[in-house]
């Protein structure tokens, strides 16, 4: 649970299209249910679990799982290891 | 009793099978499962209509979309104003406290949201006086609707009223049945005349549960079965005459108004809904009608 918290706010300072704190802390993957992380290059919530991509509309998270899109590997690949970068920095 | 006492028993059990899938689902969970769950299709009923199960959903979309803008005076039309009374009483069988997290679900207009949020502050003020306390700042609402137009609409009335959204206000779009929060993480659910819309409803409690902390209160509010004869009779009479004409000269759409009275009558009645409440794991299941069963407020706990 803090993972998400950490994960979605650590993008947040300087963004300003970021997940507010109180949504970061309680939103999982509608799936998994697993943490989700905030992928700013395309606006998107991304569940590494399932290895979805959930859209952000006009500040509103859109977590209904038919309109989530799968996520190709290699693009996932490369933005968990710099989101993991990121995070620990 | 003992029939009582031996479906609680069985309800315990059930508890405990609900909460294992979602934790033995854990580690990773590939993506063509997740893909494969959407390709599984059964019947199910649209109003009256048989349909496939995505189509069902669709069409529900379809209906919301179509009648957002004007689904606040319709409401107002077809109950006479007595939503609102009802709303009401749900939000305050629900007994919001400074500092709850609360989801409403299908709540996409906010009219549930504000009423919790409302309560909330007069509380507050009352036992501190007027100063905002660290306890009310903690106090958040999630309304969680899989209508993006009805988000827009709850969204924009929130700014109307000065609701600053950072502060306790998030919108999310979402399906009641795989919700997007946390295990335990909400002292109360509420979901206002939207059960009747989802596919599975079983799904939806499994999930209302989940999301709920132990103690954590469950409250739906439904357009019900009437069973007072003549009352009944009256009732009848209205929704498939007067309901479908009224959508169709205030909100342009009868096929919509004709699907929901249809919808009313195809939902559990109280004693079912409150069985399959009891069934998806909660406690002190109980409702209670009001204008003879019109509506139903049912509630349960997660202990």
């Amino acid at each position: 649970m803090r993972r998400t918290a950490a994960l979605l706010s650590s993008h947040g300072g300087a963004g300003g299209r970021s997940i507010p704190q109180a949504l970061a802390a309680v939103l999982v993957c509608p799936l998994s249910k697993k943490p989700l992380r905030y992928c700013e290059a395309s606006g998107s919530l991304v569940s590494d679990a399932v290895g979805v991509s959930f859209p952000v509309v006009d500040g509103i998270p859109c977590l209904v799982p038919k309109d989530g899109r799968l996520l190709d590997d290699h693009q996932e690949k490369s933005e968990q290891d710099s989101s993991t970068g990121d995070s620990s920095g | 009793m003992a029939l009582r006492a031996a479906r609680r028993l069985a309800s315990c059990s059930r508890q405990g099978r609900l909460l294992l899938p979602s934790q033995a689902q854990a580690p990773c969970n590939p993506p063509a499962a997740a893909a494969a769950a959407f390709l599984h299709s059964h019947a199910t009923s649209f109003g009256y209509k048989q349909v496939r199960e995505e189509e069902k959903s669709r069409l529900v979309g379809n209906v919301f979309s179509s009648v957002a803008s004007s689904y606040d005076l319709m409401n107002d039309l077809m109950s006479v104003g007595l939503h609102r009374l009802w709303k009401d009483r749900l939000v305050s069988k629900l007994n919001p406290f400074p500092g709850m997290k609360h989801l409403d679900v299908a709540g996409g207009t906010g009219d549930v949201a504000f009423r919790v949020l409302e309560r909330i502050k007069s509380v507050g003020h009352r036992a501190m006086q007027g100063t905002l306390t660290a306890t009310e700042e903690d106090t958040h609402i999630y309304v969680c609707d899989i209508n993006p137009n009805m988000l827009n609409v709850g969204k924009k009335r929130a700014v109307e009223r000065g609701y600053s959204e950072e502060h306790c206000l998030s919108w999310i779009q979402g399906d009641a049945e795989a919700l997007s929060f946390e295990d335990g993480s909400m002292d109360g659910y509420t979901i206002a005349f939207g059960i009747r819309n989802v596919t599975h409803i079983e799904k939806a409690l499994s999930e209302a549960y989940r999301v709920l902390k132990r103690g954590g209160r469950f409250l739906c509010l439904e357009l019900s079965h009437v069973d007072v004869p003549v009352f009944k009779q009256i009732y009848d009479v209205y929704s498939f005459s007067v309901v479908p004409t009224m959508g169709e000269l205030v909100a342009g759409d009868r096929q919509s108004y004709q699907y929901l009275v249809e919808s009313i009558r195809r939902f559990p009645n109280q004693e079912k809904f409150a069985q399959m409440i009891q069934e998806a794991g909660f406690e002190r299941v109980e409702y209670e009608n009001l204008v003879g069963g019109v509506v139903a407020i049912h509630s349960g706990l997660k202990l």
